[in-house]
């Protein structure tokens, strides 16, 4: 009944295949010799787009995986996908190309209908043959979570706004494969101490036990699920859930419930309860150097082979073997997506452009030795550069940045500072470790700092900030000194936050649209030795796809 | 005179009076001191709250959880009036935020001690309140507590210590304006 206009035969060579969004569904449409065929426009394996991928032999292989669908049916040839495409009638009308979203192609209507009503001539039980643009919620997700055509280049604002993304995120990637960094060994020194953390946005207790190993388990009482553990930290023999005192030890084991049995022979839990079965939910856990990861998959790679070995290499330029000592925290929330802040890392270009600062002084230039590193999965990153001495800025540069000032000092230069203490050829590294943990070593004031997502409009962070066991106290004075350019009150990092949060803003109120990364084409994706480049947010985003299946 | 002289009876010694006007013609000067100094700090004249200063000042403006704890980590940390007037430059001519309107409000001002050397100890508690232009509402950006060490410098009160210690450990975003 609803035959519409959505191209016409000159826009498709033969044996191609053109994407089409008619009544807000993706369609693939396809030219073979003169016949038109068209099917759902995504892969019913992951959510790929059919269009980009390649017509042979009547059948269409999707770029992603390489599944194969047969044109004319519809159907699955190849694994991946076992699921059949969805087909659409279509007729040529001279040059134009009709298409009716009601009717599936011919080919599987061989048998004339005998009822003129095609409503109800159809199986309602059929989800294949429900309009496209109504109930069906696969086809609904199909319709808004499409990756631009143009590839890594483009990232849509859905990406992170949408409130579905956001919980698969959690699911597949806080609560996937992942290690999330949980504390520094130094905020739990002694047996009983512990810290409340977040892996994602679960919160979690991280506490050592008397056999001096370090234990992660949520934070959820495994009776009626109370956030038991209220303090930011301290020291205890067990953790005892304050509304029925169900007591639970430091490996998380649940070690007392009251009343199990009752009182007076009436009441309490069922003889064949099982508190072995009833702990609280543990975490795998991995220190390294100091620094605690936790997961919740139980057969994680090393920790080391994780990271890879470049991105190792830096986090061990700066866990040199020294024992952190804590100095103490910043939290901020930030109303932005957690993922800017990774891209804020992963992008050199925005260094002296918004951090004025350092420009003016003549601390940092675009002409650097610096290297923007991203390890082979494209999930983690180091934004690595070395100091350069005032007098070898190159006036080319200079003219390219508005606010270099000559001769502009400040009154206490010393803050600036670089005592070298570590064996690397640079003076600043800010490591990106998926997912959650960014390593800052800016000189000599150092910090790990947590991504902990509220939602996809917002995050917190905290910072945990630390000097070494050995520094005097002219050492810890001068790394506090230097904090003066991080966290939320920073020279720098106020200015990062506001930035993110601006970027969050321009989604909320123009959305529905997309970003440009485009820097730097000779890197398609991955390690670039040029600041003016965002190849590194372009390898974030292949490995965060294929995470999410999109 | 017989009038006077009743009224007398009912004063106290002239030595207690002193002491008594004095602490709070001190009071005074404290508190009229804080409010110049919110006051700087809302219409967002850095230069002149650098000068509240003395040259060896202490400025920290550290959470509640890092103080009670004795970790030393400050939002900002300033060591002297020098490193005080980088960070007034540098937000007055490097820094980029968004424009707002802020309210520093000081209160509860207790002088703890007063020394014959013209050091004062004291405390106070502060809000601060920020208006970002494309919002109704003026939130609570920050609430803490101020401890003051003043000291006199040509017989002006100035400042050589200021721990600005905050209760709300999450920092809305980004502390731009000192408090
Ligand atoms: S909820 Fe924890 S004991 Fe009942
Ligand atoms: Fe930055």
């Amino acid at each position: 009944m609803a035959w519409q206009r959505i191209a016409s035969l000159s826009e498709i060579a033969v044996d191609a295949v053109l994407g089409v969004d008619v009544d807000g569904s993706r369609v693939a449409l396809y030219r073979l010799a003169n016949e038109v065929f068209a099917t759902a426009g995504i892969c019913t394996h992951a959510m790929a787009l059919l269009s980009d991928g390649f017509v042979e032999d009547g059948n269409i292989e999707c770029p992603l995986h390489q599944s194969q669908f047969d044109i004319r049916s519809g159907k699955a040839l190849c694994a991946p996908a076992t699921e059949d495409l969805r087909t659409y009638a279509v007729k040529l009308d001279g040059d134009e190309i009709l298409i009716d979203m009601e009717q599936q192609a011919e080919f599987t209507q061989a048998i004339p209908k005998p009822m003129p009503d095609r409503q109800a001539a159809r199986p309602v039980t059929d989800t294949q043959t429900i309009s496209a643009t109504n109930s069906d919620p696969e086809l609904a997700l199909m319709k808004r979570y499409v990756w631009p055509t143009e590839g890594l280049t483009r990232i849509p604002d859905w990406v992170y706004t949408d409130q579905t993304i956001y919980e698969r995120e959690v699911e597949k990637i806080f609560h996937g494969r992942t290690w999330n960094y949980v504390a520094l060994e130094c905020e739990v020194p002694n047996p009983g101490d512990f810290i409340r953390s977040n892996v994602g946005p679960t919160p979690v207790v991280v506490v050592r036990a008397a056999d001096c190993s370090i234990n992660v388990f949520e934070n959820r009482c495994s009776h009626r699920a109370a956030e038991f553990c209220r303090e930011l930290s301290g020291n205890t023999k067990e953790f005892v859930c304050p509304y029925h005192q169900w007591s639970y030890d430091l490996h998380g084991n649940l070690a007392g419930i009251p009343f199990r049995r009752g009182v007076n022979g009436k009441g309490g839990m069922p003889a064949d309860f099982n508190a072995a079965q009833h702990g609280l939910r543990r975490l795998n856990v991995t220190s390294h150097r100091g620094v605690v990861f936790a997961s919740y998959v139980q057969d994680m790679e090393p920790l080391q082979d994780y990271l890879g070995p470049e991105v190792l290499k830096e986090f061990e330029a700066t866990f040199d073997g020294r024992k952190p000592r804590l100095l103490g925290y910043y939290r901020h929330t930030l109303p932005g997506n957690w993922k800017l802040y990774h891209e804020n890392l992963k992008d050199p270009y925005h260094a002296t452009l918004l951090h004025t600062f350092l420009v003016t002084f003549g601390l940092l230039v675009a002409g650097n030795r610096s290297l923007m590193l991203a390890d082979a999965t494209g999930r983690h990153g180091v934004m690595a550069s070395a100091k350069s001495e005032r007098k070898s800025i190159s006036s080319d540069a200079k003219k390219e940045m508005r606010a270099y000032r000559d001769g502009m000092t400040l009154a206490e230069p010393r803050f600036m500072d670089f005592i070298e203490e570590f064996d690397s050829p640079w003076s600043v590294t800010m490591a990106t470790i998926w997912p959650n943990l960014i390593i800052q070593r800016e000189m000599n004031t150092l910090g790990v700092r947590q991504i902990v997502p509220t939602g996809p409009h917002e995050f917190i962070m905290k910072w945990t900030m630390f000097g070494f066991e050995g520094d005097d106290d002219e050492m810890t004075r001068h790394r506090l000194r230097q904090g003066n350019l991080m966290g939320p009150a920073g020279f720098l990092g106020l200015e990062d936050n506001e930035a993110i949060k601006f970027v969050q803003d321009g989604m909320r109120h123009v959305p529905g649209r997309q970003h440009l990364v485009k820097l730097d084409p000779a890197v398609a994706a991955g390690t670039s030795d040029s600041l003016i480049s965002e190849a590194s947010i372009r390898a974030m985003y292949r490995h965060w796809r294929a995470e999410m299946g999109l | 005179m017989g009038k006077a002289a009743l009224t007398r009876d009912h004063l106290p010694d002239a030595a207690a009076l002193d002491s008594r006007l004095q602490a709070l013609l001190l009071h005074h000067e404290i508190e009229s001191f804080n409010a110049r100094y919110a006051q700087a700090l809302d219409e967002q004249r850095l230069a002149d709250w650098t000068d509240m200063f003395t040259e060896d000042a202490l400025y920290v403006v550290l959470s509640r959880e890092n103080f009670d704890r004795g970790l030393p980590v400050g939002l900002i940390y300033c060591e002297s009036k020098r490193m005080i007037h980088d960070r007034a430059f540098a937000l007055m001519e490097t820094s980029m935020f968004a424009p707002r309107y802020l309210r520093h409000i000081i209160g509860n001002q207790i002088v703890l001690s007063a020394e014959s050397n013209g050091t004062v100890k004291s405390r106070a508690n502060y809000v601060v309140l920020q208006v970002l232009l494309d919002r109704p509402d003026a939130t609570l950006h920050q609430v803490g507590v101020y401890y003051d060490v003043f000291r006199r410098v040509g017989g002006t009160l100035k400042l050589a210590e200021r721990r600005c210690v905050y209760d709300n450990l999450l920092v809305p975003n980004a502390l731009c304006i000192p408090v």
